[in-house]
């Protein structure tokens, strides 16, 4: 839909569209058509892949979208596509990038140029998924070009001005462009964009490769071991490279000024021409803002604005420039550098000016809207307000601050929820009775005598309804005695169970990272024992350790928990396989199968669902040595609440593992309300085989062939409207690729069964 | 689609030139489409500026959400990122919420009106949400859309639309065309009939600041735990406490009743329910005398309504019922926590 806007006839054709800060930057990657781009789904920037790939679908562009296993695994996707000498791009956000970050400096130390979005978001430590810019100002140091886009037309611009910078020749630097978390990301607003991509094509010109791996003629080495006499070298000409790059940004930004019709300053000064106090702010906060600087203005107060588009490198000569009248300034820093004394920008603003004979800015840092605590003209006022102080007194009475933090509410207590679990109340049961031939013999699966189990997790939890992960995880729970610690992975389970400062967990439970769950829980069970031993703790304590994650977590976390199974680590991990990194907007996973239908791997005209076979996490474990090992549905809870009761024996011993397919209605496009035959179709097209490998024997618990109830796997994806696509002619060879995968692993399993061996 | 010749004027602006809609929703009933939809057709199809966008977190189906839009003149820039707190039009697309969600707060007599999803009257509505005054709005929305196939928020937007007073008809359609239309273009006879008969059937009635019910202003979240009294590190100390919520702001309309008589407390949906709201206790087997768990009923303080009990129940113990026809205080079986 396009309203055509009245430029002078000179101007390439622009239209208006109404499109979010994730959309547009989806929009300016289309068009730029860039040959790849590598990612991993994080909130909020989940939407540039899925929208790009949506796009793909549709035939709308050929960037080549590749999922890495993670973040990390991202950014060496992407570095590896521009050494092979062509256009990419990225987009994560907070842990995203930091999973990332050992590949920036790789990236700007061996010169190779791309783009990668950040769109800003809280680090975790507790995890906040809202935006501050705690993740950007990390990747201050890391070499890279860093743009400020302060809302969702400079999304845009900024998109299109970046590759033009970090390829110049002067350069050859990679460049972020670095927006607001849901301020920007999520915010739908009018954008004027170039009609015809070839627009920004031509201003970008082709890709101009220095080296390439992918040319034999030419070979090369990339990434050789430098030692001390060379790397100061190395580094000085990427610092000098950075140098250059303040002129290469002021020439490109004035080319796409000429090219839009829109002036792109390096640093945006806001009614500063005779403002003796200012206030220095980044991104969205600093359009707020504005509208404070005008309140104030029209009661005569001679405060303005400074926004700096480009922080890296520090716009030095601007902002001293722009400083040379302000008496007082406030820099406010969506971020801090604890023990610094200030944010990121407090401290740069201050060396700047260190350097300018006979200074005469004072000026005080303050810390906002940590967390995406939102920012308010109010806020602005007050902080121009103190600004105006400082200007007026000569005085920064105080240098460091917190602006907006709560102290909360005097003697508040929270009020107790439960008593804690009683090993009494957890225990008598389930028993476990060994068999003369040394098998388990599991004692007491009556679901009637075991509803008498208490819940280790609350009612209350913010799950969909008729979320899976909670049925699994209740049903396996019945059958594990006593003293449970829980660990989980981020992901649905994690965000729906610990909404601060709510928690629906009735045990002791740990998250850490998205990934090192395994890592972690193992250094909690080497604790627990060691402690013990050492007399800290009873050695007659028993607590059943359980990680618990989706098939999202065991993507970016498999290294972690293939080795917690090499340490062979006391404790049981559980993966709920709902086929999607649902909790981020039901990204694929390499657990999805052939053909399905995700955000990540549309169904269209030009893709027909994810491209390649479902990963068999199960298969990998038991690669592993491990003592014991499983796969449970909720369409037989007798069956798993049996090796519960075996995964917790055996976790004496040494890891187990369990797999367990749960239903998310939302992802699958199901009814909520029908579970448990759509979970009976996935088992008895043998996709979701029921078994167990005890000390490396295999044992199918329930075989739907001897049952005379084994049935295509259409009966399955029929009952899904993620996958019913999958009936129709043109996909009859991706349906006929699962199903010819689905029996080859079966007749695979039924041999591991029948061969004690195998 | 052509530019609108005259770019819009709005009928009244807030102090920053903004005419401000807030739609107070549950995750699932489209309330942030709507708010796409209605800023999409302001800016493309009006020649107005504005903005739209939804509360985030972690919000899952039957979550509250809050979707916004700004609206403002063309040439105005939109430079403000925060929620509306003061709306010029409030629309409540789940009434439910409003016993446990301040809904209303920022409704101003004289300056919002106030749409309720409901089949109440607009004298009923006023009554059940407790408004100070001021224009009221009611509509069925629900039945307007199962009768034309569509979905709430399609009513929703034609009553916001009415409501509003300046949106274009035009504007509107070729914004839902453009959502929904090249994906599901045998949807768009339902939504823009179900756009319509919101716009048309949507009744106000206002209602004067007469002292009835005291002014809902808005207030912003102060958490009780601050950097003063809060456990270090984030760590929380209550297990469990998030048994003190209420979920049943997440049901859209269906219920599974328990029917004691047919119960044969076999278990299955003990297993089944991902709310855990059944209530077992140790006792006398209503039928057997004999000792062991039994089923006193449900907890609907936890149930979302995902009725996956009643399609499990081999019993029918367990069945489908409308919400409405229940008298839910009588039904409910709370849980003992606490001894």
């Amino acid at each position: 839909m396009a309203e055509t806007a009245k430029k002078a006839d000179a101007l390439p054709a622009q239209e208006v569209v109404v499109q979010t800060g994730n959309e547009i930057a989806a929009t300016a990657a289309k068009q730029i058509n860039y040959h790849i781009m590598g990612y991993y789904p994080i909130t909020p920037s989940t939407e540039i892949a899925e929208t790009l790939d949506a796009m793909k679908a549709e035939g709308e562009h050929d960037v080549r979208m590749i999922p890495g296993d993670g973040e990390h695994g991202a950014a060496g996707i992407c570095y590896g596509a521009t050494t092979a000498g062509g256009r990419v791009f990225n987009a994560t956000s907070a842990n995203g990038l930091l999973f990332a970050f050992e590949q920036l400096p790789v990236q700007s130390g061996t010169r190779f140029p791309m783009v990668f979005n950040i769109v800003t978001r809280s680090v975790s430590g507790p995890l906040d998924i809202r935006g501050d810019h705690s993740d950007i100002m990390l990747a201050m140091n890391t070499g890279w070009i860093i743009l400020m886009a302060s809302d969702v037309q400079a999304v845009y611009d900024m998109n299109l001005i970046a590759p033009r910078i970090g390829e110049d020749m002067a350069v050859r630097l990679p460049v972020m462009v670095a927006f607001d978390g849901f301020f920007t990301s999520h915010q739908k607003r009018r954008v004027e964009i170039f009609s015809d991509p070839q627009v920004v094509r031509d201003f970008l010109g082709p890709f101009v490769p220095t080296v390439t791996s992918v040319d034999p003629r030419k070979p090369v080495t990339i990434g050789p071991y430098m030692n001390d006499p060379d790397l100061i070298n190395n580094k000085k000409q990427q610092a000098d490279a950075m140098v250059r790059a303040d002129a290469v940004i002021k020439k490109v930004f004035a080319e796409y000024a000429k090219l839009s019709g829109r002036e792109v300053p390096v640093v945006e000064l806001y009614r500063m021409e005779d403002a003796e106090a200012a206030l220095f702010i980044l991104n969205s906060a600093a359009e707020t803002a504005m509208e404070a600087v005008d309140s104030l203005r029209n009661q005569g107060k001679k405060v303005g604005l400074i926004r700096p588009n480009v922080i890296r490198p520090f716009p030095l000569k601007e902002i001293r420039e722009a400083l040379k009248k302000v008496k007082g300034l406030v820099v406010a820093d969506r971020q801090d550098n604890y023990g610094a004394y200030g944010g990121a920008m407090t401290i740069e603003v201050k060396a700047a000016l260190q350097g300018v004979k006979g200074n005469n800015t004072q000026v005080a840092g303050r810390i906002y809207g940590i967390g995406g605590k939102e920012f308010f003209v109010e806020d602005a006022e007050a902080m121009l307000s103190e600004a105006l102080e400082i200007a007026h007194t000569g005085e920064v009475k105080v240098p460091y601050d917190y602006f907006g933090a709560d102290p909360g509410e005097k003697g508040y207590v929270p009020p107790k929820a439960f008593d804690p679990i009683t090993a009494e109340q957890a225990t008598g049961l389930i028993r476990i009775e060994t068999t003369p031939e040394g098998k388990i013999d599991v004692k007491g699966v009556n679901l009637r005598a075991l509803t008498g189990r208490p819940k280790r997790v609350s009612s209350g939890h913010g799950a969909c309804p008729g979320c899976g992960i909670f049925v699994n995880l209740n049903t396996f729970l019945k059958g594990i005695e006593g003293f449970v610690t829980v660990l989980f992975h981020t992901g649905c389970g994690m965000v729906v169970t610990t909404g601060y400062p709510y928690t629906s967990h009735k045990v002791t439970y740990i998250h850490n990272l998205f990934q090192n769950g395994a890592a972690t829980l193992s250094g909690v069970v080497e604790m627990f024992e060691e402690r013990k031993k050492r007399g800290e703790i009873p050695k007659e304590e028993k607590i059943t350790f359980l990680m618990v994650t989706g098939d999202g977590g065991h993507d970016i976390g498999l290294g972690p928990s293939v080795g917690a199974a090499m340490r062979n680590s006391r404790m049981i991990i559980i993966e709920y396989d709902n086929q999607g990194y649902q909790n981020t907007g039901f990204q694929l996973s390499f657990t999805v199968p052939i053909g399905h239908a995700t955000s990540t791997s549309n169904y269209g005209p030009h893709q027909k669902g994810k491209s390649t076979h479902h990963k068999d996490t199960a298969q990998i474990f038991s690669a592993c040595n491990l003592p014991y090992l499983f796969t449970a549905a909720e369409s037989n809870p007798r069956d798993m609440i049996r090796k519960a009761a075996k995964a917790q024996k055996y976790a004496d011993e040494g890891m187990v593992f369990g797999k367990l397919i749960s239903m998310c209605p939302l992802a699958w496009r199901t009814e909520e309300r029908i579970s448990v035959p759509i979970i009976q179709a996935a088992v008895d097209s043998c996709f979701f085989p029921l078994y167990e490998v005890e000390h490396g024997i295999t044992t199918i618990n329930y075989d739907p062939e001897e049952k005379g109830r084994k049935v295509p796997v259409t009966e399955w994806i029929k009952q899904m409207g993620k996958t019913k696509h999958m009936l129709k002619p043109d996909c009859k060879d991706v349906l006929d690729s699962f199903q010819a995968e689905v029996d080859r692993r079966w007749l695979r399993l039924k041999e591991m069964h029948k061969n004690p061996l195998l | 689609m052509t530019q609108s010749k005259t770019p819009g004027k709005l009928p009244v602006k807030n102090s920053l030139g903004f005419f401000e809609i807030r739609m107070e929703s549950i995750g699932g009933l489209g309330a942030n489409v709507a708010g796409k939809i209605l800023t999409e057709a302001a800016i493309l199809g009006m020649g107005l500026n504005g903005a739209g966008f939804a509360s985030y977190g972690s919000e899952k189906k039957g979550t509250p959400v809050k979707a916004f839009v700004r609206v403002c003149e063309g040439g105005h820039k939109v430079r403000v990122n925060s929620p509306v707190e003061e709306p010029h039009v409030l629309a409540i697309f789940h009434e439910a919420l409003a016993n446990t969600v301040p809904v209303t707060a920022g409704a101003k007599p004289g300056k919002t009106t106030v749409i309720l999803n409901t089949r109440k009257t607009c004298a009923q509505a006023r009554e059940f949400l407790k408004l100070e005054g001021g224009r009221v709005g009611a509509v069925d929305a629900m039945e307007i859309a199962m009768a034309t196939g569509s979905r709430v928020n399609m009513v929703m937007m034609g009553a916001i639309a009415k409501a509003s007073g300046f949106f274009e008809w035009k504007a509107l359609e070729d914004a839902i065309r453009e959502a929904f239309g090249k994906k599901y273009p045998a949807l768009m006879k339902g939504n823009l009939g179900a756009l319509k008969r919101g716009y048309d059937e949507v009744k106000f009635e206002e209602f004067p600041a007469d002292g009835k019910y005291p002014a809902t202003p808005f207030h912003r979240e102060v958490p009780r735990l601050g950097y003063e009294n809060a456990p270090i590190g984030g760590t929380i100390y209550s297990a469990g406490n998030m048994r003190f919520k209420d979920l049943s702001t997440s049901r859209t309309g269906m219920i599974p009743l328990f029917i004691l008589d047919n119960c044969t407390r076999c278990g299955e949906c003990d297993i089944t329910c991902p709310d855990y709201c059944f209530v077992w206790e140790r006792g006398k087997d209503p039928k057997t005398g004999k000792d062991g768990m039994v089923l006193l009923g449900i907890n609907y303080q936890y149930c979302k309504g995902c009725l996956r009990c009643t399609h499990i129940c081999k019993f029918d113990a367990l069945v489908p019922t409308k919400e409405a026809e229940q008298d839910m205080d009588k039904i409910t079986v709370k849980h003992k926590f606490l001894k």
